[in-house]
C-alpha cells in the first residue's frame, strides 16, 4: 500500500533519513521503532508532504505523492497524528472533529460549517473515545491522555485508509492506552491500515504485525516482532536501550 | 443582567431602525457626515477582519485596495461617466481580482514578513499612482464632478443623505458576509488556519487557497468602500488614499473591538471615529488624537487582551454561570478570541 523507496532527507550536515526503503502492507498494523533521533518522525514529516525528500521516492496505492502539499497527501488517504498532540486549541471538541471532514467544491465550502449528519458521525466517534461529554469544550481543556484521543479521533473523520500514529501511548496512562490500542485494534479489523511510532515495547510487540526499526535513518531491521526481537543488531542498536526504559 | 435576555436579533434590529432613521432625525450636517465616515470604518474593519481576524495574517496593505477602488472609480465616473453608486459594486470585483493574484504571491510568507510584504504594496500603488500621471493626474489627483443622480446635483442640505444608505447597505453586507463566512466550512478551515496552519494542512485544509480567497473576499469590501469615498469627497490623490495610516485604522479598529468576532469591528468603529473626531475637534490639528488612540490601545490590550467585546461576553458569561470542571491550567497561547462557530 505503501512504499518508501531510497529516501534520504538532510538537515544541514545532519543525515535525518538516509536511503530508506520500507513497505506498508495493506490492512496491516506496522510498528516503526529505533532509539531516538533515528529518524522515525523526520519518516512521518516525509511521507505526509511536511519535508520534501532529498533523494528518493514514496508511492501510495502505487502512485507517487512525494513531494506534494500535505493537504494533497491527506485527500489521499494518509492521516496522522503528531508526537507533540497538535490540535485547534481554542475551537471546541466538536469542531477540532469537523475541520478534517473532506470539502469538495465550491459550493460545499459556504455551506454550513457543521452539517448534522457530521455532527452525529463526530459524537459517534468521540462516544466510542469516551469524549462526547466534552463536545463543547474547547481542546486545550482537556487533559493531555484526552487532546491525544481527540486527535487520533479527528483524523477518522478525514477517513484515512493509511493512518500513521507518532508515539500514541508517549505520556498517556495505562487505562488510555489500553483505550488506544483496542481502539486501533478494532479499526484495523474493520480495514484501517496503520504505521506506528512506539517507544513502549510491549505495545509494539503486542499490536503490530510486522515491524520495521530504524537506527541513524537507515533500516537496521525488520521483520515479524518475535524476529526483531531476537535479532541481533537490533538487540545491539535498539533493545538495550529500550530494556533500560523499562519495558 | 437583563441586557443579556434581550435576543441578537433585537439588537441588530434596533441597531438597523436607528442607523435608517439616522439622517432624517439628525439634520446637522457635521453628525451626518461623522455617521458616514464611522460606517465606513466599520465597513473597513469589518472587510479586514475576514482575513486578519479569522485567518489571523495582519494585513497592513489593505490601503491599497481602498485606493485602488478609488482611483477606478473616479476614473470611471471622469471618463465614461458611469455613476460611482453602481460602478463601485463591480470596480470592486476588480480589486478582488487584483488582491487574488497579490495574494496568491504574498500569502506564502508568515507573520511579520506578511505584514512587511503588505505594507509595501500600500507603497508601490502609491508610486504607481503617482507616476501614471497621464491617467491618474499624478501628485494633482483627480477631481470628480459634484455628487447628484441624472444630471441633477444633490444640494448640500441634503448631500449626505445618500451617502448614509450606500454605506449603511455596503456595512449590511459586509456584516452578512462575514457571518456566513463565519459559520461556513471556509471560515472554520480559516480559523483552523490561524489556530494551527500545519496541523490545518494536515487535516485536508488547502491553506493557500483558503487564505487567498479571504485576502480577496476582504479586499473587495474596502475596495467598494473606497470607490464611495472617492466620490464623497470628489477629490482623490495618491499621497491621501493610498496611506498607510488607513490600514493601521483598520487593525486597531478591529483589535480594540475583538478581532477574529462578528460584531468586534463594527463596536470598535463606533467607539473610536466619534472619538478621534472629538479629539480633533477639541484639540484642533495637533497629533495629540494620535497619542490617545495610542494610550486607549495600550490599556486595552493591557486590560481585555481579546478586544472589547470577547472579554465584556466573558465577563458577562462569569458573572451569570460559573463555569463547570474541566482542566483550568495555563492557557496555551492566550491571545485572541477562537471562540466557537456559533458565537455572533
Amino acid at each position: 500500500m505503501l512504499q518508501v523507496e531510497n529516501i534520504s532527507k538532510s538537515f544541514g550536515g545532519i543525515r535525518a533519513v538516509d536511503g530508506c526503503s520500507m513497505t506498508v502492507e495493506r490492512g496491516s498494523i506496522t510498528g516503526l521503532i529505533g532509539p531516538n533521533g533515528s529518524g522515525k518522525t523526520t519518516l512521518f514529516n516525509l511521507i505526509t508532504g511536511f519535508y520534501p525528500p532529498d533523494l528518493g521516492q514514496i508511492r501510495f496505492d502505487d502512485r507517487p505523492i512525494h513531494g506534494l502539499l500535505p493537504s494533497r497527501i491527506c485527500h489521499r488517504g494518509i492521516g496522522r497524528t503528531f508526537q507533540m498532540t497538535r490540535l485547534f486549541w481554542k475551537m471546541t471538541v466538536l469542531e477540532n472533529m469537523i475541520v478534517p471532514v473532506r470539502q469538495v467544491g465550491w459550493k460545499t465550502l459556504f455551506s454550513r460549517g457543521v452539517k448534522t449528519h457530521e455532527e452525529e458521525r463526530a459524537l459517534e466517534l468521540l462516544e466510542t473515545v469516551g469524549l462526547v461529554g466534552y463536545r463543547n469544550e474547547e481542546a486545550r481543556r482537556l487533559s493531555f491522555g484526552q487532546q491525544k484521543l481527540l486527535e487520533f479521533a479527528a483524523v477518522l473523520m478525514a477517513d484515512p485508509e493509511l493512518i500513521l500514529l507518532d508515539e500514541p501511548a508517549g505520556g498517556v496512562n495505562p487505562v488510555m492506552i489500553e483505550k488506544t490500542m483496542s481502539f486501533v485494534e478494532e479499526l484495523n479489523r474493520r480495514g484501517k491500515t496503520f504505521l506506528v511510532v512506539e517507544h513502549n515495547m510491549r505495545l509494539v510487540m503486542d499490536l503490530c504485525q510486522y515491524v520495521v526499526v530504524l537506527d541513524h535513518g537507515q533500516k537496521i531491521g525488520e521483520g515479524e516482532p518475535a524476529q526483531v526481537q531476537n535479532d541481533p543488531i537490533v538487540l545491539e542498536a535498539y533493545l538495550g536501550s529500550a530494556n533500560h526504559a523499562g519495558a | 443582567m437583563r441586557l443579556l435576555r434581550v435576543p441578537p436579533w433585537a439588537w441588530i434590529g434596533g441597531g438597523l431602525i436607528a442607523l435608517l432613521a439616522f439622517p432624517i432625525v439628525q439634520r446637522g450636517q457635521y453628525y451626518q457626515h461623522l455617521m458616514v465616515m464611522t460606517m465606513m470604518a466599520a465597513v473597513l474593519a469589518s472587510s479586514w477582519n475576514i482575513l486578519g481576524g479569522y485567518t489571523g495574517y495582519t494585513s497592513l496593505g489593505h490601503a491599497a485596495f481602498f485606493g485602488l477602488g478609488g482611483y477606478l472609480v473616479a476614473l470611471a465616473h471622469n471618463q465614461f461617466g458611469w455613476h460611482p453608486f453602481i460602478s463601485t459594486w463591480f470596480l470592486g470585483l476588480v480589486v478582488m481580482g487584483v488582491a487574488l493574484i497579490l495574494g496568491w504571491i504574498a500569502l506564502r510568507t508568515h507573520g511579520s514578513a506578511f505584514v512587511v510584504v503588505t505594507i509595501a504594496m500600500v507603497f508601490i500603488f502609491r508610486i504607481v499612482a503617482l507616476n501614471l500621471g497621464e491617467i491618474t493626474n499624478g501628485a494633482r489627483g483627480l477631481t470628480q464632478p459634484r455628487p447628484g443622480w441624472g444630471g441633477v446635483q444633490w444640494s448640500p442640505e441634503i448631500m449626505k443623505i445618500p451617502f448614509h444608505y450606500i454605506m449603511l447597505a455596503l456595512l449590511c453586507l459586509t456584516v452578512l458576509v462575514s457571518w456566513r463566512i463565519r459559520l461556513s466550512k471556509f471560515g472554520l478551515g480559516l480559523v483552523a488556519i490561524r489556530e494551527d496552519e500545519g496541523k490545518a494542512e494536515a487535516v485536508g485544509i488547502d491553506a493557500l487557497v483558503y487564505k487567498v480567497l479571504a485576502f480577496g473576499i476582504s479586499a473587495y469590501f474596502v475596495a467598494v468602500a473606497g470607490g464611495i469615498y472617492s466620490y464623497f469627497f470628489t477629490y482623490i490623490d495618491p499621497q491621501f488614499i493610498f496611506n498607510i495610516f488607513t490600514s493601521v485604522t483598520m487593525v486597531l479598529i478591529a483589535i480594540l473591538g475583538g478581532r477574529g468576532t462578528l460584531w468586534g469591528p463594527v463596536l470598535g468603529a463606533f467607539i473610536m471615529e466619534p472619538l478621534g473626531d472629538w479629539l480633533v475637534g477639541t484639540f484642533g490639528g495637533t497629533q495629540i488624537h494620535l497619542a490617545v488612540f495610542g494610550a486607549i490601545l495600550l490599556g486595552v490590550m493591557l486590560f481585555m487582551p481579546q478586544g472589547i467585546l470577547p472579554s465584556l461576553s466573558d465577563w458577562l458569561k462569569r458573572l451569570t454561570r460559573s463555569r463547570g470542571a474541566g482542566r483550568l491550567g495555563p492557557e496555551p497561547g492566550a491571545g485572541q478570541d477562537a471562540s466557537s462557530a456559533a458565537k455572533t
